[in-house]
């Protein structure tokens, strides 16, 4: 039976995007993990990300150093590393193929209308965020005519990310 | 309207006062003016008028016009060796600004341990050496701080016998990288992350710091400037706010255009513009989450967005009456088709990637050396270290892209200021009485860096009613700020062209300011469009955007 856990890690699991996750689902491995969301959590000074997944099997009593406690669902404004047929979507997909072969349920362009028909470049990493209770996949012009997601795997950092 | 000729003397048609008329400029601009309660001459005075400054002040207007300022072109924002990323000499620095047209050029290596311990005092006699070499060529030193709790800054002074040594106590007490680095790696450990929320009262505390420096006479003045403030998000509403609050002639503005033009080009790194590549980290300001109408971590024809935006963050700021400027740097670490690459020394053990290597091959990199494509433009009564950072200090400040213009004086004239006011500054107008904006722009005549004279299609003049300070103080956008006019160029003209608009029955504090435009990359409502990721020639999508002027009401 899955159920949803929460935790807010010690450890400051960084800035690039994709070891962040890669770093947040790595904790989770001995589960079996369906979804799962980071957000910001903001009730101290000091904002740190937290973790919400729903996963099936034994629970840890802690991930990354942060307490596992139960959770009723994903967190409101959550955006999504983990998800249902994430694993297909790994190159240049439609819209269309984006919703109908996995949660995603809206692939949505940032000061642009995208049909059902255009060409998504995933680049392999996607993170949608949850909007109103549907999972939204922003995206923007890329080169050569296709939209890409605005998240990056791996963005230029100045100075290595001070 | 007629665009044919060079010299426009336009004042506003009486069309917007029509209520029958539903051209959409005629009711956008109406809305604005009746806003402003300029639209309906005679009725009742509008409650709560905002005039900036105390009604029995002593009314005196700021940056007048006819002062014997030249335009200088400058860079706030060059890195060198003495960056961890960095990689030239700061003789090959100025060398390229100096060759590339730039009058001024601050070096602002990055904040840190070892910048602190080492790079400072390092620095310090290369760019003696620099000034020595290159008269006529200002060069400053400079810091590029890490903001605790923010973004990067350029701080800066003028040469002084106590400059080094303030550049260095001010590092080693706030910067947020030496604040958040561990004990056991000779930081502080005082704070979580350079951009953390606790590094916030830090950032304020450095900035009276500098004022202070500046008010016991230990420098005659000190500047600083947020660097590519959206970024990545991290420089919220309040903490801008509480910078300018804080230290008023010292926190005075940010880069509208970031460095690194070239990241985009579809030759070359094929990245972001700007390296605006990023999307919200725990650190970042949470109204700037990316929507399906905007993605602020983005640029726009190259401008940040919290200036590109129409209404935006910079208009909500401008709109309280605060003053506020933007500029345009190169950020120059390493430089597109340059063959250098860096040197072989450990920056964190010594302070410096030592002597670069030049390979004979160019270099696929992000930037552009310091005046090939972004200048800011600063009016000064000499070329004296001091007199320019008074001119950015004031906001006779522009920020141009590919030389885009030579030059753009505005005047602003009213029934008590026959003379007017310039960029940056302060005039006062009757209450009812007319406004009149006078715009010289001096076209470019030589080719830029590109290989092409750029061509100026337009020039929109942007205002919207000073309402005075927000409540909450991370207001980001200013409702009422639209363009109110926009003047086209025609395709013939050349030289200098002059456009003139007056504000009839003037009843309510207001601000204006200008952007122009090549007109390569327009949206449908004429304003910048966003860059796309892997393929943005900044070439061929040129703007300036001049500093705004305040006009009150008595």
């Amino acid at each position: 039976m899955s159920r949803w856990l929460h935790a807010v890690p010690e450890t400051d699991p960084g800035h690039r995007a994709a070891h962040t996750d890669a770093l947040l689902l790595a904790a989770l491995a001995p589960l079996a993990v369906e979804s799962a969301f980071t957000h910001v959590d903001r009730t101290t000074v000091v904002s740190r990300l937290a973790l919400t997944a729903l996963v099936t099997g034994e629970a840890p009593t802690t991930v990354l150093g942060g307490r596992v406690v139960e959770a009723a669902g994903p967190p409101p404004d959550g955006r999504c590393i983990r998800f249902p047929g994430q694993d297909s979507l790994t190159g240049v997909h439609t819209a269309e193929a984006i919703v109908t072969g996995s949660a995603i349920d809206e692939v949505v362009g940032v000061g642009t209308a995208v049909s059902p028909d255009d060409l998504v470049d995933t680049q392999g990493f996607l993170r949608p965020t949850l909007t109103n209770g549907r999972l939204v996949l922003l995206v923007e012009p890329a080169a050569g005519g296709v939209l890409r997601p605005i998240e990056s795997r791996d963005p230029h950092e100045c100075c290595g990310g001070h | 309207m007629s665009h044919d000729h060079d010299h426009h003397h336009e004042p506003v048609e009486g069309s917007w006062r029509d209520g029958e008329d539903d051209r959409p400029l005629s009711v956008a601009r109406r809305r604005f003016l009746a806003g402003l309660g300029i639209a309906v001459a005679g009725t009742a005075a509008p409650a709560g008028t905002a005039a900036a400054h105390e009604p029995d002040a002593p009314r005196r207007p700021v940056n007048p016009w006819g002062s014997r300022d030249r335009w200088y072109g400058g860079d706030h924002h060059i890195h060198t060796k003495y960056s961890p990323d960095g990689q030239y000499e700061v003789a090959q620095q100025v060398a390229k600004a100096r060759e590339h047209g730039l009058d001024w050029v601050v070096i602002t290596d990055h904040g840190g341990v070892a910048h602190q311990k080492f790079s400072v005092d390092l620095v310090a006699p290369d760019i003696e050496k620099a000034r020595a070499e290159h008269r006529g060529t200002l060069v400053y030193q400079g810091l590029e701080w890490n903001i605790p709790g923010a973004e990067h800054a350029t701080v800066f002074l003028p040469p002084g016998r106590s400059a080094v040594d303030i550049l260095r106590a001010f590092e080693a007490a706030y910067d947020g990288g030496v604040l958040s680095a561990p004990v056991d790696r000779s930081g502080k450990g005082l704070i979580a992350r350079a951009t953390s929320a606790d590094g916030e009262p830090y950032a304020l505390a450095a900035l009276r710091y500098l004022e202070a420096q500046v008010l016991s006479g230990r420098t005659e003045i000190a500047l600083m400037f947020a660097n590519h403030p959206a970024r990545r998000g991290v420089d919220s509403p309040h903490e801008i706010r509480g910078w300018r609050d804080a230290a008023p002639g010292v926190a005075v503005g940010m880069e509208g255009a970031p460095g690194h033009q070239a990241a985009g080009l579809k030759s070359g790194r094929a990245g972001a513009r700007g390296f605006y590549e990023a999307s919200p980290n725990q650190d970042s300001f949470p109204g700037y989450a990316p929507t399906a109408a905007e993605n602020p971590y983005r640029t726009y024809g190259g401008f940040d967005w919290m200036t590109a935006k129409v209404g935006g963050l910079w208009d909500s700021l401008l709109a309280e009456g605060r003053p506020w400027w933007v500029t345009a740097t190169s950020d120059s670490h390493q430089n597109h088709l340059d063959t250098h690459t860096p040197g072989t020394g450990d920056h964190n053990s010594t302070g410096t990637r030592g002597a670069p290597v030049d390979t004979g091959k160019p270099q696929v990199y992000g930037d552009y050396w310091p005046g090939v494509y972004s200048s800011t433009l600063v009016g000064a009564g000499s070329r004296s270290y001091v007199d320019v950072m008074r001119g950015l200090r004031a906001g006779k400040v522009l920020a141009v892209h590919g030389r885009l213009v030579d030059g753009v004086d505005v005047r602003v004239r009213s029934d008590l200021d026959g003379r007017g006011v310039t960029t940056g500054g302060r005039t006062f107008v009757t209450r009812g009485r007319d406004v009149e904006v006078t715009i010289e722009v001096r076209l470019a005549r030589r080719p830029n860096f590109g290989g092409e004279i750029p061509r100026l299609a337009k020039v929109d003049l942007i205002g919207g009613p000073v309402t005075g300070p927000v409540a909450d103080r991370d207001t980001l956008s200013a409702p009422h700020t639209e363009v109110l006019k926009t003047f086209e160029v025609a395709r013939t003209a050349r030289g200098a062209i002059r456009f003139t608009h007056t504000f009839r029955n003037v009843e309510n504090a207001f601000y204006l300011r200008l952007r122009g435009s090549d007109g390569n990359r327009l949206t449908s409502d004429g304003g910048p469009v966003m860059d796309v990721v892997g393929d943005a020639d900044p070439w061929t999508d040129l703007w300036f955007y001049a500093n705004p002027i305040f006009i009150d009401v008595v």
